[in-house]
């Protein structure tokens, strides 16, 4: 590149980190055109480039939805701490609460990411009942929770009975059906709600990706302890 | 279109890994829940705290992979000016949210239990200095790792986050009680 188009390349630049982010605005595309930078790294330079202030840009645009989450967390811990005195009297539930968490949480990150890709390649259509690859997504992922969920009841249940605390066949049983029914239901919910909703955001032209992974982690945290505190009320 | 393909088996051994950390935590938990969970609050706390890890370094982590492949950042020099504010950023955000966090605690403690304790809002700040200090650096140093050795940091570090994330949160959740 000469100098003259590298000063050139520099004053556009320059000009596109002071355009607001949420405008279209054509030297976006003419810079890609001109000089042949990708979009994602004209992106990323907008953002933290040699002008920003990278710490203030970050706590900006994230900070709402980190409040966000840590509200919804919170909602959901309330729920548990209603029933403190069940919940830590069943020690196989308290080993198991932030595996449990964890799962249904990379559940709903996993869902959204494939899918949102899925919307992207125009793989999913209105009937998305009838897609084989959404199907056989969903019936992956069911299968691989409900191993993981009997894997690390029997794990929970064994670290207990090491411990010294009181095993039973029924306990066993209570702490099988409460972490299947937990993990199973919550793969449901989350397939659900990200398939319709990402369907949703992708028919406004929205990218799914900005969307989907929030939706799908808050309702799988949230709901988590919300429906974990219930099967430990109903179970025990 | 096999079913046990290679998705199902990735999907599979990265859940293990999470599983495995999280089991750790809660034995934690277990073990330590007359210094921990019998106090007021705590139950409020703990999935918020250990989710933390996650919204904040996983970000970072994806944030810098991201500018890793783009060719922003590169393999060979850490400390360069993005690399610095994004960790600046990203201490701040732990900051802040285990800070509100201890709020939320609080509030509900106080408003819907009538319990009024400030230790619960001075223990998650206290524990999110120290995780924080403890993950981000260490998502730092493996991002750059395993990009310098060709694979996908986007990949690799999400479950390793998970995993360590949670074991190093309830480790420091446990430090910060027994300091406060």
């Amino acid at each position: 590149m000469n100098v003259s188009k590298k000063r050139f390349l520099a004053r556009h630049l320059r000009i596109l980190q002071k355009i607001k982010k949420d405008r279209v605005h054509p030297l976006f595309y003419h810079i890609h055109r001109k000089y042949g930078i990708s979009k994602k790294t004209l992106f990323y330079m907008k953002e933290y480039g040699p002008r920003r202030n990278v710490p203030a840009t970050i706590l900006k645009e994230s900070l709402k939805m980190l409040l966000l989450a840590s509200i919804l967390s919170s909602l959901g811990g309330f729920s548990l701490e209603t029933i403190r005195p069940l919940l830590l009297s069943v020690m196989p539930i308290v080993i198991l609460l932030p595996a449990l968490s964890d799962m249904i949480g990379d559940y709903g990150i996993i869902f959204s990411s494939k899918l949102a890709t899925m919307l992207h390649e125009g793989r999913v259509g209105k009937k998305w009942w009838n897609n084989g690859d959404l199907r056989k997504l969903f019936a992956q992922i069911l299968i691989i929770s409900f191993f993981t969920a009997t894997a690390s009841s029997v794990a929970a249940l064994g670290i207990s009975w090491a411990s010294g605390y009181g095993f039973t066949p029924l306990l066993a049983a209570k702490i099988m059906a409460i972490s299947l029914l937990d993990t199973i239901l919550l793969v449901l919910l989350m397939f659900l709600v990200a398939v319709v909703a990402g369907i949703h955001y992708f028919r406004k032209k929205e990218d799914p990706n900005n969307f989907l992974i929030p939706i799908t982690t808050s309702v799988a945290d949230f709901g988590n302890m919300v429906l974990l505190s219930l099967l430990v009320i109903i179970f025990f | 279109m096999p079913f046990f393909d290679s998705t199902f088996k990735e999907i599979l051994s990265s859940q293990a890994a999470s599983v495995a950390g999280g089991l750790i935590a809660g034995t934690l938990l277990a073990f330590y829940t007359d210094k921990m969970l019998l106090l007021p609050g705590m139950l409020i706390l703990i999935p918020g705290f250990l989710e933390m890890r996650g919204n904040i370094s996983g970000s970072f982590s994806s944030r810098i992979a991201c500018g890793l492949f783009l060719g922003v950042v590169k393999p060979e020099k850490i400390w360069t000016k993005i690399v610095k504010g994004n960790l600046v950023a990203s201490f701040l955000q732990a900051i802040l949210v285990s800070f509100s966090l201890g709020l939320l605690a609080f509030v509900f403690n106080y408003v819907l239990l009538g319990v009024s304790s400030a230790g619960i809002i001075v223990i998650p700040f206290v524990a999110g200095i120290i995780a924080n200090a403890i993950e981000i650096p260490l998502a730092l140093s493996m991002t750059f790792y395993l990009f310098r050795k060709g694979h996908d940091p986007n990949n690799v570090m999400g479950p390793l986050l998970t995993s360590t994330g949670d074991v190093i949160s309830t480790i420091s959740l446990l430090a910060a009680v027994a300091i406060v």
